[in-house]
């Protein structure tokens, strides 16, 4: 006992460092087998354990009928009112029919004069969404604007001061706008 | 008697001193207190008032982004999803939609939100099963890992 305890005092003064000798994480017997570790974030992944089966069949069955589904109800033109998201003007917009847009910069066409924007991302009726990666294709969206008015904005100023240094610049800032006017947005049928 | 050097004396010290002092008090005239009529206090108080427009335009453009991505991130977890997850798999799907459209689209399209958000699970357990495999060693590798278990 005497002899064991003064090994175990030896042992602990030669190697400080050494985790097994310290009493608060050793323990002789206990119901919990294995490497006592405090349970962290990190010691299962973030992922569930068991993932779900993939069937491939199946996946492709149920793709098969969402595409006819929605094939159909485009050819029977029975949407309702279809939303697009289009990238316009180095900004994306999300449009509707009869929608007005503001637009801060220059436009390359007259008042009256009719556009097609090109760059849909994203068209939408009530009970499907068509999705682009990253754009949907040109024969399969047609959205159409008219340019209604080609104005100026109000005057903002644009002021500069640093106090104590008697330094303040004042600049008057006028943008060219334009306001769109979405006319329609179109479905062509024919999904892939 | 004609006083002919009357007239001398009458000068014109700067025509439109009321027209320079009415093109800065007019900024002003919404303001509280003497600032809105007494030239001096109006001319402090609209050099601030021009200087904070200036700098807010430029803070609301961050605002905005993170106002978008508060709205995404609360959208996106009564999906059982995250943020980071969301736009991480939607940028893999290679679907460039910005925050502002899908925060929108989160308030005024939620079957279409949904719709995203599925599209991003998706991706997401495809890079789990890219990820963890079969668990077996790929062809030519032979591991003490694979032996032992």
């Amino acid at each position: 006992m005497a002899l064991c305890r003064g090994a175990g005092l030896l042992l602990r003064t030669l190697l400080p460092g050494n985790p097994l000798l310290f009493p608060a994480a050793c323990r002789t017997q206990s119901s919990v087998s294995g490497v006592l570790v405090p349970w962290t974030s990190l010691t299962s992944p973030p992922w569930p354990e068991q993932m779900p089966p993939v069937c491939e069949v199946e996946d492709a069955r149920r793709q098969a009928a969402v595409v006819s589904t929605v094939n159909g109800s485009i050819e029977r033109q029975d949407y309702g009112r279809l939303f697009a998201v289009v990238h316009f003007a180095s900004r994306q917009w999300k449009v509707t029919g009869e929608d007005l847009i503001l637009i801060e910069n220059h436009v390359e066409a007259g008042c009256g004069e009719t556009i097609r924007m090109e760059k849909v991302l994203l068209v939408g009726a009530e009970d499907f969404t068509l999705v682009g990666r990253p754009l949907l294709g040109r024969d399969l969206v047609r959205v159409e604007a008219t340019v209604i008015e080609k104005t100026e904005s109000w005057p903002k100023v644009h002021m500069r001061f640093w106090k104590r240094h008697r330094y303040q610049r004042k600049m008057i800032i006028v943008q060219p706008q334009t306001v769109l006017r979405i006319n329609s947005i179109e479905l062509a049928p024919r999904l892939s | 008697m004609v006083f002919l050097s009357l007239s001398c004396w009458i000068r014109s010290r700067g025509p439109d001193r009321y027209w320079k002092i009415q093109e800065i008090v007019k900024n002003a005239k919404h303001f509280r207190g003497r600032k809105n009529r007494c030239y001096s206090l109006a001319v402090k108080a609209v050099r601030r008032a021009f200087v904070y427009a200036t700098k807010g335009r430029r803070l609301k453009k961050r605002y905005m982004r993170t106002l978008w991505i508060s709205r995404i991130a609360a959208a996106s977890r009564e999906h059982g999803m995250k943020y980071p997850v969301l736009m991480h798999n939607l940028t893999k799907s290679s679907v460039q939609l910005n925050r502002r459209v899908i925060s929108d689209m989160a308030i005024t399209e939620p079957r279409s939100f949904l719709s995203l958000a599925k599209v991003a699970r998706a991706r997401q357990q495809e890079g789990f099963r890219a990820a963890l495999g079969d668990g077996k060693e790929p062809v030519g590798v032979f591991s003490r890992v694979v032996l032992l278990q």
